[in-house]
């Protein structure tokens, strides 16, 4: 971190400086500071993709649509926000599209022993099973960065790769299951609402909750920002490493069974890439891979941006080849947002 | 400073010396049977994307005929990746250990021309399967199936499901994995050439890229539902497109109004066409064509000639529709072990 990022004040802090300012000029730096707030750039530019794809398309705003929006949104929020956690502690977690994939095939393989049993206790079954998938995997984290003390990226990176080979060496590289009156669940029950989307907004809520209003959020921050620091405070810094690897876990389990509700299989290769694409909506999102600084809603956002600029362009019938380097434009355009805002950055010479 | 980096990198080296230990463990025990065979009864089979439930499907095939003949069968490919910077070290690996003969799908017929080319040179007979390498006269033979085919067959049964009556436009669109994927751009010329030369009518209005995801080739397909009101009919290039495209016109309850014609007869896409979702299913037919293989290396093997054995082989891609026979459906669909 460079001098400047030390000294210099975040966006609140350069409004508490220019507080007493009267006149004409308090009311142009408050104006600067809310512009050059990340969130409030976001949305701008979400609402700028949505008017634009819709004047190209007016279907983008159908019903039908904005429920696909709403069913791609949900297979990469809950990445994201388990990652927001993890990267604000100052850690990284590549280990959530293998635990997508796993826990989608092996949930998939022990439903599809369930025969004779009604659908939503089968479907049960299947969420307590990625469950467990996911926060095992989690704990592999812990004792991984924790125990053996390897760094977050190096651990996850192992966990990525184990646990996309053992998708494959379970399932035998098919999709696993067919079920059709699960994919009948992702359909809008309420407006352009599905029951599994419903309950993913609520996770995302009561996630964005504990992030910014608990005390568990703080110390996420506090671990973040300076760890020693954190440690000196009084911060168990390791139990604290513990429960968010062993959160995102949790998030990247249940979004494997939203998987399997969407496919109505258990897919090999389901999850395999969302890691980045998760970590694509934070960073997107203004969250700092340095880590202790972020919000929530930033990668909330970011999230919404990469499945309207995703989806969007197939609205708009663009050859797919520009998907890839649209999403990179983004992630490089966020990137330099970031570093344009006072106080942090990502630039190289960090 | 040095102390709790040294300690850390202890740590380290201990975790991972563990890891590698756990892993050379785990790989004797898996290869302990293939061990126990005289290296003169191994056929190596080596293709790229071992996963894929294609060549899956050939693995259970290969192994079952080897064994009927007397010989083990020596499986490898990078599990995921289709590519030859990852298969040329294991198809040279494979040539270290002097097996009797390579049966080989390659990923690209010029860079794997020359590993094929060290086997060829040390008397080994080398046959080529799926894919072929550049010089197809060095390689004792060449079974495939025809992706083109399949692409045209894919064009007439997707017509047939949307009932092509000549005058009328159909709106139609393709899922694919990638615009540089072999078998998909073979199957996209196909299905092209068809289209052009028999039913004017079917216009292509959008094409996608799953990139192996099948989330994605769904999310594909529901927005181009949304896109494309009066779209009559899909064509999922591959399995991956068609799990994902099937789950989309299963959610939007479009099942029987939207024409899906999908590709590789994986159980769960079998099951699915029996239920109505797909229109029709195009199968290869891997377990043929890995079963034809062993069968020319042991033949070569036990005659030492090529008397008997054809050079060029390729197996035509079947329609399958929920009317094609149970049994049938059972023969096409692909094993898995």
């Amino acid at each position: 971190m460079t001098q400047q990022g030390v000294d210099a004040p975040g966006p609140q802090g350069a409004a508490a400086v220019v507080e007493p300012a009267e006149g004409a000029d308090g009311a142009l730096e408050r104006i600067r500071t809310l512009v050059r707030g990340q969130q409030f750039l976001l949305l701008i530019a979400l609402v700028v993709l949505v008017v634009f794809f819709t004047i190209e398309r007016s279907a983008f705003i159908s019903q039908t649509e904005i429920s696909n929006l709403l069913n791609d949104w949900s297979t990469v929020v809950l990445l994201a926000v388990g990652e927001t956690f993890v990267i604000v502690s100052g850690g990284i977690d590549l280990s959530v599209g293998s635990t997508v994939t796993i826990s989608g095939v092996v949930a998939a393989k022990v439903m599809g022993g369930m025969t004779g049993t009604s659908e939503p206790v089968i479907l049960i079954v299947g969420l307590l099973v990625c469950i467990a998938i996911g926060l095992l995997v989690g704990a592999i984290n812990v004792l991984l960065i924790n125990v053996a003390r390897l760094v977050p990226f190096v651990a996850t990176l192992a966990t990525l790769g184990a646990g996309a080979g053992f998708a494959l060496v379970i399932s035998g590289g098919a999709p696993v299951g067919a079920d059709s009156q699960a994919i009948e669940f992702t359909t809008p029950k309420l407006w352009v609402f599905s029951w599994p989307v419903l309950a993913i907004i609520a996770i995302v809520v009561v996630s964005y909750l504990y992030l910014h209003y608990s005390r568990f959020g703080r110390f996420t921050f506090a671990i973040g920002s300076n760890r020693f620091a954190a440690r000196a405070a009084g911060i168990a810094v390791k139990r604290q490493i513990a429960k968010i690897y062993m959160l995102s876990g949790l998030l990247a389990g249940i979004t494997g069974m939203f998987y399997f509700l969407r496919l109505g299989s258990g897919a090999p290769t389901s999850g395999s890439g969302e890691e980045l694409q998760a970590i694509a909506a934070v960073v997107i999102g203004g969250v700092s891979l340095l880590g202790g600084v972020g919000r929530l809603g930033g990668a909330l956002i970011g999230a919404a941006i990469l499945t309207v600029v995703t989806d969007g362009l197939v609205i708009i019938n663009v050859n797919p080849n520009w998907n890839q380097v649209a999403v990179a434009g983004l992630i490089a355009a966020a990137a330099a947002l970031q570093a344009l805002r006072p106080g942090r950055g990502l630039t190289s010479s960090d | 400073m040095y102390g709790v980096m040294s300690r850390g990198r202890n740590r380290l080296m201990l975790a991972a010396a563990a890891l590698v230990a756990a892993f050379v463990a785990a790989l004797a025990a898996s290869n302990a049977q293939s061990q126990a065979a005289t290296a003169n009864k191994v056929i190596a089979f080596n293709v790229g994307a071992a996963s894929d439930p294609f060549f899956v499907a050939m693995e259970v095939s290969a192994d079952a005929e080897a064994k009927k003949l007397g010989y083990t069968v020596d499986w490898q490919g990078a599990p995921t990746e289709y590519s030859p910077a990852t298969q040329i070290p294991i198809v040279d690996t494979q040539f270290a250990q002097k097996p009797a003969a390579l049966i080989i799908a390659p990923t690209d017929p010029n860079a794997l021309q020359a590993p094929v080319n060290q086997f060829i040179k040390a008397g080994i007979p080398v046959v080529n399967v799926d894919t072929h390498v550049t010089k197809l006269g060095s390689v004792l033979s060449f079974i495939t199936g025809n992706n083109a085919n399949g692409g045209q067959n894919a064009a007439k049964a997707l017509a047939k499901a949307m009932h092509y009556t000549k005058g009328k436009t159909y709106q139609v669109a393709v899922g694919l994995t990638s615009a540089t994927t072999t078998t998909n751009v073979a199957r996209l010329a196909g299905f092209k050439q068809e289209i052009k030369q028999h039913y004017p009518g079917i216009k292509i209005v959008a094409v996608g890229y799953s990139q192996s995801q099948p989330t994605k080739a769904d999310a594909n397909v529901s927005n181009w539902l949304s896109s494309f009101p009066h779209l009559s009919g899909i064509f999922a290039i591959d399995g991956t497109n068609a799990s994902g495209a099937s789950a989309a016109i299963e959610a939007h309850n479009l099942v029987g109004k939207v024409a899906l014609v999908g590709y590789d007869a994986y159980a769960t896409n079998v099951a699915l066409l029996k239920k109505g979702v797909f229109s029709a299913l195009i199968a290869q037919n891997p377990t043929q064509e890995a079963k034809l293989a062993v069968d020319d290396v042991v033949k070569y093997l036990k005659h030492h000639s090529k008397g008997g054995i054809k050079h060029l082989v390729t197996l035509p891609n079947i329609v399958l529709t929920p009317k094609t026979s149970a049994a049938a459906l059972t023969k096409y669909t692909y094993p898995a072990p």
